[in-house]
């Protein structure tokens, strides 16, 4: 595995008045990772999308993309919005939704080329979604919406994409088809890094994990967060539910 | 034929009519596109208070001209001014739900009839250096449209057409998932006022020929429209501007026909072509809604056609299946659809069931007679049994019947004393 970094957090803190959403957290996100974010609500989660996408201006530290400061490195990480952030009526088939992952290389003068054309449709192989290029959004299952957003993240080109809770509200089955994406995503050589809110399922999906509730708890292999002292610390009180992770961990 | 001719073609040769048929098509399409990412953005209120707040903004723009340059009645002073009055509410919209508690849709109710009253006012007290007729103003004109207007409209619709095609992915963007489009460095607040600007314009051109009240139904009554057939956007744009032209047409000639208000007739017209396309649209009207509805057979009425022929021996005819299960007006398609499912095969009398048929049916059978055990376990009265589980037998899904039968310790009798099939793999 190279060690190259995808993603440096360094020292970030970003508040709302008095109230820290981050409080100098520092992580170093490897390439060719498949990472979890996990924490409470409230912890902060949405305020590290933001910060990683380059729409907060920290108090303090900095967010760097492969090197460079988030808010000069528009376009270098691909979003994928939370299923309930999409309108699935708009008028938008899912060939259209995997151009849109073109748009940022395309100037406003000119049209799509056959070149954006193959990429945003190469894209759509990948998740096996050609069947459907012609197809409004709506009129697709859980997975396959969810998938056709990872084709438009593929279309971006970028290396490094980051997920809103893409297993939410999603049924079992479902999720193991989004999960397999992100596998054959990880080992095309992207960097994932997916906000996730369930902890069972998260040792055995990611990689890697981050743990946050506004300052950064841990950050590595899930034995070594899912831990039920750091745990405990973290979501205080609920720790019944955790003593099962925990166990089906071991085991 | 004569007579249908005369209808059609005599009105075409009036001046007024052409001029309006031209104002009003130029206005109505540059409407029904817009009114696409109005739609789309639920932005709909905000064409309603553009529209009533303009009139201050007519107010002011003829006075500063009149008083600063002595033109009367000044038409590129008036859209300046209508612009900038529509830009005012917007922000002060936008401040009033920012720093208050009060909600957008109130924040955007007050400031509009707000502005509005304004211009009223304003109008009314100078009324001896401005002459704004409040009626025209709130009614509109079609068949009254002077060249001047004629003019403005088709600057405004060049305008804002080539805006839209020519930042058609911007909007697209913006408009389905913002913060994507802000991820990759677009500026999403430029393009926000940008389009707001465009409403604007095309709701300053159009209230001359439809009035105040109604402008708004031309922005979003075609796109609506549009909407209910198209799964592109770029399709429901042109779709769109079809609809607000047949509308101009339609209520136009409706208008001559009855001789009665050319906005209302328009706007009437618009809205009947909605509900008609509401009615039959292919894949959201309420027709496709209702047969796809009509198609579908409930599960339990399936079921109950194989467990009535299961109990029934061997062949089961139409007149049995009429006493035994409830759901008759989907008989026929549910015998067809387990038919097309290699469920049932048709027999000389009647139907049978084939080996999966069977199979299931005991599954449903099995689960019946779990529920009578269970129902028997928890002590509900006899006589209810067979009917309670009748209705529950349906119920199968995530490991129900496994659940039951653990729960009652895996009997091999229901309290009939008939047997229970066994779990099918």
């Amino acid at each position: 595995m190279s060690t190259d970094i995808a993603v440096e957090v360094q020292n970030l803190t970003v508040s709302y008045q008095a109230k820290p959403a981050l409080l100098d957290v520092s992580v170093k996100v490897e390439t060719d990772q498949l990472v979890g974010v996990i924490g409470p609500n409230g912890a902060g989660k949405s305020t590290f999308i933001k910060a990683v996408l380059g729409f907060v201006k920290p108090d303090v530290g900095k967010v760097l993309i492969n090197g460079q400061d988030a808010r000069n490195a528009r376009g270098k990480v691909a979003y994928v919005p939370q299923r309930g952030a999409v309108d699935w009526d708009f008028p938008i088939t899912v060939k259209e939704v995997a151009m849109m992952g073109r748009y940022q290389e395309i100037p406003w003068y000119r049209n799509p080329t056959k070149k954006d054309q193959d990429i945003a449709m190469d894209a759509l192989a990948m998740v096996r979604m050609t069947d459907f290029a012609e197809r409004q959004i709506g009129q697709l299952s859980g997975g396959q919406q969810q998938r056709v957003f990872l084709a438009r993240a593929l279309a971006q080109g970028s290396d490094i994409l980051l997920l809103d809770e893409p297993f939410a509200g999603v049924d079992a089955a479902t999720e193991r088809a989004i999960l397999d994406v992100l596998e054959r995503a990880k080992n095309a050589g992207k960097t994932l890094i997916v906000v996730h809110h369930d902890l069972v399922t998260a040792a055995e999906y990611f990689d890697k994990l981050i743990l946050i509730k506004q300052r950064l708890y841990a950050y590595g292999p899930p034995t070594s967060v899912l831990r039920e002292d750091l745990l405990s610390e973290v979501y205080e009180g609920k720790l019944r539910i955790f003593a099962d992770v925990l166990k089906k961990e071991r085991a | 034929m004569d007579f249908l001719l005369n209808a059609f073609l005599a009105p075409l040769q009036e001046t007024y009519f052409q001029k309006a048929l031209i104002g009003g098509s130029i206005v109505a399409i540059v409407s029904a596109v817009v009114g696409c990412l109005v739609v789309l953005r639920r932005m709909a209120f905000l064409g309603d208070a553009l529209s009533h707040a303009m009139i201050a903004g007519v107010a002011g723009g003829y006075l500063v001209m009149k008083l600063l340059f002595g033109y009367e009645a000044h038409a590129p002073g008036m859209l300046l001014g209508s612009l900038l009055a529509a830009i005012c509410t917007v922000a002060m919209i936008g401040f009033v739900s920012r720093v208050s508690r009060v909600k957008e849709d109130t924040a955007i109710g007050i400031m509009y009839t707000g502005i509005f009253a304004l211009g009223v006012m304003a109008v009314s007290i100078f009324r001896h250096y401005i002459h704004i007729d409040l009626m025209h103003f709130i009614m509109g004109d079609v068949l009254g449209v002077a060249d001047t207007d004629l003019w403005t409209s088709a600057f405004v619709a060049a305008t804002v057409l080539s805006i839209i095609i020519l930042f058609f992915r911007h909007f697209q963007m913006t408009t389905f998932d913002p913060i994507m489009a802000a991820s990759i460095g677009l500026p999403v607040l430029l393009i926000d006022y940008l389009l707001t600007t465009c409403v604007s314009l095309v709701v300053v051109s159009a209230v001359s020929m439809v009035g105040v009240i109604l402008v708004v139904g031309l922005l979003i009554t075609p796109a609506a429209t549009a909407y209910l057939l198209s799964d592109r956007l770029d399709r429901m744009m042109m779709l769109s501007a079809l609809f607000g032209f047949t509308s101009v047409v339609g209520g136009l000639y409706l208008c001559v026909w009855l001789d009665s208000a050319g906005g209302g007739a328009i706007m009437l017209f618009c809205t009947l072509q909605f509900l008609f396309v509401l009615a039959v649209a292919p894949r959201y009207g309420m027709l496709a809604r209702w047969l796809r509805l009509r198609r579908m057979v409930p599960q339990p009425v399936l079921e109950d056609i194989l467990t009535t022929t299961y109990r029934h021996g061997k062949t089961a005819t139409m007149a049995t299946f009429k006493e035994f299960v409830d759901g008759k007006k989907h008989l026929n398609r549910a015998l067809s659809q387990l038919v097309a499912n290699d469920l049932l095969q048709t027999e000389k009398e009647g139907y049978s069931l084939t080996a999966a048929g069977e199979k299931e049916a005991e599954q449903v059978l099995r689960a019946h007679r779990l529920w009578e055990t269970y129902l028997h376990s928890i002590g509900s009265p006899e006589q209810e049994w067979h009917e309670t589980a009748h209705h529950l037998e349906h119920v199968r899904e995530e490991g129900t019947i496994e659940y039951l039968d653990d729960v009652l310790g895996h009997p091999q009798q229901d309290p009939h004393g008939k047997e229970i099939p066994a779990k099918q793999p």
